[in-house]
């Protein structure tokens, strides 16, 4: 499907084309005209509603059902994970993401399970829902993006057990390390804190890109089917 | 009717209490507080903490400082303690010859010998020749596996390091279930070719073949001159989960006793005595050596220098020029450090021996007239210095319901250890003890390896609970707590501390019942030792049989556990022995203050 890095390019260039244009046309300060921008973004990605035109159908897989192994992890991905995007906001291919959390749950002791979640695309509701069908009660929800947290299905959505907010900062070892993290909560042992970098600048960076990432996964939602096994790859 | 304070600058707090003096002479208690001692006990610095004390007991019976019309402060007793914390003994592993280590999750169990063989270099394994195969973090986990499965028909693996933390995903992709050590860091100091024995201990037990000389000499076909030479690498690996032993010539695990420095007592019995010797021979010499005038240290070692220091703090607070500044008794504790070994190829600690010392110097009097004469500028009111600490502090404790005369009490602060008997007669005996609570958060903080004196404080204070899911915890008595509101995540999983404003998060992984062992330990070598010091010393004949009445004063006594290990201990004594519970409202606190208070009434009768 579509590689989120032309998009970006296509609307830069729209956003761009129209800044220019009103330039030298109309010196209107750009706050008073800021609707006409907007509809003239629209008009430039003319004849498209969505980012992918097609819709992924879930219907006929597998539903995820509560687990009952105490010592299971379930992983929640997003639902466009490794089928409309394939890598995380910083180019990690998402395969290589699930198999570190993966490895880090497994070298715990601990059993990993991975499901994809069609209710919700905020990454905190995924993870809670990964941890009520998880059999230990601890879920991880990780976005598309790459944005990740570790749940407990006791508590409340926005107040997790830990938070990865800055997914463009994140590489493999990290993702390893949220595996291990996870499992150790299972054990009810101590966690060892996941030493993350900072960058303010980030946001900015990425703004747009994981605006765009998160209505790509948004619209393959099919809250019908809800929570599907996902064993694909 | 006026308003008297009696104010108690005490080594780590100031106390104050605030009374009433009717016209007939009677006492009448308003109020009290205590604030941490600001600068050195017996400085000006100390007036900060006076006033701030003083500000907080007005102010909750809604008065004001100027109310009041005179402030006793006591004869603070001129000793103060310091302490010092000296290694003794340092591990160094030369030639790489062993890595024991508790890595989090090994894989496999049992023990195997062979060859160390790096795992770039397995397609020169000889067939029929056991290896133990060594790899790089460069290899992942799946590659490990495929190479050691493709190999497995032909050469002989007997075992596995890895450098990476993947014990179990490798071994959870092998076909033959082997021995696997991960988490060794400096895997690239391996030397190829050389025999080692790899053990990996069964869930909840430690090794035991590696730990133990004859197990050693099994694996590594030694002879009995070179078992002999192993012992120390043996001794070592106690305890561990998993070990690797290399038998490599100029290997070995040396115990290097470090040059200590000696203690000089200067006194009836004069002597020296070395700190290696332990604490156990040090008391000895310091309880055999009478009356101490003084007590130095080499010079340019450890505890000569920390002696000396001690001194000089002390000389800054008496200037007068024949000021007589001397150590008059020191409390060494033994103890044990985790260090870091030289040579080590997985991070491996060890535990060093270590002595503890409280020093406790004396000088003729603290400047107290400076202190007075400065609240009396700044406050205006009128300030007298008034009674002996000792004294004040028996006054004090003789508020406690329950007791009477003789009277015998135990005033466990920050710094010091003081005791003193009072006669029927009203005679008091009095004696002052190097080491209280700063030394047992010394003992805790060097034992758990915590570099960090405050949360050792608060390991002192606190009792201890590790939250076991979102909604109950077990306590360090084994008794479970279920929690209405759920716990904040932050403590899921944790040992913390319960202290009265919420919970302590404990950072570094240490069991629950390791913290509450060490300071169950810290606190009974320091108080147990020290009150038995302290009373024979003050009891008439020097027996503690002719003591019938113990009351415990001062901040230590508040402590959760501490006043029970001494009821237990001075019950075979037939010793009625107690938490000082001051005007039968203040606990074990606020008994010099009080005892100031209480000594205005008796000296206007």
């Amino acid at each position: 499907m579509q590689v989120n890095e032309d998009l970006v390019k296509q609307i830069t260039n729209a956003v761009l084309t129209e800044m220019k244009h009103r330039k030298d046309t109309n010196p209107a300060p750009v706050t008073s005209g800021s609707p006409a921008a907007s509809t003239a973004v629209t008009q430039s990605l003319a004849g498209r509603d969505r980012i992918n035109p097609v819709k992924t159908s879930y219907a006929s897989y597998p539903r995820a059902k509560k687990g009952t192994d105490p010592k299971e992890v379930v992983i929640g991905v997003g639902a466009a994970f490794q089928k409309e995007i394939q890598k995380t906001i910083c180019g990690i291919p998402l395969d290589d993401v699930l198999k570190n959390v993966k490895a880090g749950i497994e070298e715990e002791g601990m059993v990993p399970r991975v499901v994809k979640i069609l209710d919700t695309s905020d990454v905190c509701f995924m993870a809670l829902e990964a941890a009520k069908t998880s059999g230990s009660g601890i879920g991880i929800g990780i976005q598309s993006k790459g944005t990740t947290v570790i749940h407990q299905k006791d508590l409340y959505p926005l107040s997790n057990l830990e938070l990865f907010p800055q997914a463009p900062l994140m590489d493999l070892e990290t993702y390893r390390k949220i595996g291990k993290n996870a499992a150790k909560y299972v054990k009810g042992e101590q966690v060892v804190p996941i030493p993350c970098t900072n960058d303010p600048m980030s946001r900015p960076k990425y703004q747009v890109k994981a605006a765009l990432m998160h209505i790509a996964e948004t619209e393959q939602l099919d809250p019908e089917v809800g929570i599907i096994e996902w064993e694909e790859k | 009717m006026s308003l008297i304070a009696g104010v108690d600058i005490g080594n780590s707090t100031t106390e104050v209490c605030v009374g009433e003096a009717a016209a007939d002479g009677t006492i009448h208690f308003l109020t009290s507080a205590s604030r941490p001692t600001t600068g050195t006990k017996g400085t000006v610095a100390n007036t900060h903490a006076i006033k701030a004390a003083l500000n907080r007991a007005m102010s909750s019976i809604g008065r004001t400082i100027s109310d009041i019309s005179l402030i006793r402060l006591n004869e603070a007793a001129p000793v103060i303690g310091d302490t010092a914390m000296e290694t003794l003994t340092e591990t160094i592993i030369t030639d790489s010859s062993m890595i024991g280590h508790n890595p989090s999750t090994p894989a496999g169990a049992g023990q195997a010998v062979g060859e160390i063989l790096l795992i770039d270099n397995l397609s020169r394994g000889i067939p029929g020749t056991p290896y133990i195969v060594a790899a790089d973090d460069s290899y992942s986990y799946e590659e490990v596996a495929a190479i050691l499965n493709q190999s497995a028909d032909t050469l002989d693996i007997a075992g596995v390091i890895l450098k990476a933390d993947e014990a179990v995903l490798v071994e959870n992709r092998l076909r033959k279930k082997i021995p696997i050590i991960d988490e060794v860091a400096r895997i690239d100091k391996l030397p190829d070719g050389v025999l080692a024995a790899i053990e990996v201990a069964l869930p909840g037990q430690t090794v035991r073949m590696l730990s133990n000389p004859y197990g050693i000499a099994t694996l590594l076909h030694l002879n009995a001159e070179e078992t002999r030479t192993v012992t120390p690498i043996a001794k070592s690996l106690i305890g561990k989960r998993s070990a690797v032993v290399l038998k490599t010539p100029g290997g070995n695990v040396r115990e290097n006793v470090l040059p200590a420095g000696e203690i000089y007592l200067n006194a009836e019995n004069s002597a020296s005595i070395n700190l290696d010797e332990g604490a156990a021979e040090i008391m000895k010499a310091v309880a055999d050596a009478g009356k101490i005038h003084d007590i130095s240290g080499q010079p340019d070692t450890n505890v000569g220098n920390m002696l000396t220091r001690i001194k000089r703090g002390m000389g800054e607070l008496d200037h007068t020029p024949d000021a007589d500044i001397r150590i008059t008794d020191i409390l060494a504790v033994d103890t044990l450090a985790p260090v870091l070994i030289s040579g080590a190829l997985a991070g491996e600690t060890c535990l060093e021996k270590a002595v503890g010392i409280a020093a406790m110097v004396k000088t003729q009097h603290l400047p107290m007239r400076e202190i007075a004469d400065k609240l009396k500028m700044e406050l205006g009111t009128d300030v007298r210095i008034a009674g002996v600490e000792a004294v004040m502090a028996s006054l004090g404790a003789l508020t406690t319901p329950g007791t009477k005369l003789p009277l015998a009490i135990l005033d466990m602060g920050g710094g010091s250890t003081d005791a003193a008997v009072i006669s029927e007669d009203g005679r008091v005996t009095m004696t002052h003890q190097a080491g209280a609570g700063e030394l047992v958060s010394m003992l805790i903080e060097t034992e758990l390896g915590l570099g960090d004196r405050h949360i050792a404080e608060q390991i002192k204070k606190y009792p201890l609970a590790k939250v076991e899911s979102l909604f109950h915890m077990r306590m360090e008595n084994g008794q479970m707590t279920f929690v209405d509101e759920s716990i904040d995540p932050r403590f899921y999983g944790r040992v913390i501390l319960l202290a009265e404003d919420g919970y302590i998060r404990i950072e570094k992984e240490l069991p629950m019942e390791k913290i509450v062992q060490v300071r169950r330990d810290a606190k009974r070598k320091v108080f147990v030792t020290n009150a038995f010091r302290a009373l024979k010393s003050v009891a008439p004949g020097q027996d503690l049989k002719n003591i019938s009445n113990v009351v415990l004063v001062g901040g230590s006594a508040e402590d959760f556990e501490i006043p029970e290990m001494l009821m237990e201990e001075f019950a075979d004594y037939r010793i009625v022995c107690g938490r000082g519970n001051i005007r039968g409202t203040e606990g074990p606190r606020n008994a010099v203050a009080t005892g100031l208070v209480l000594s205005y009434a008796g000296e206007r009768q």
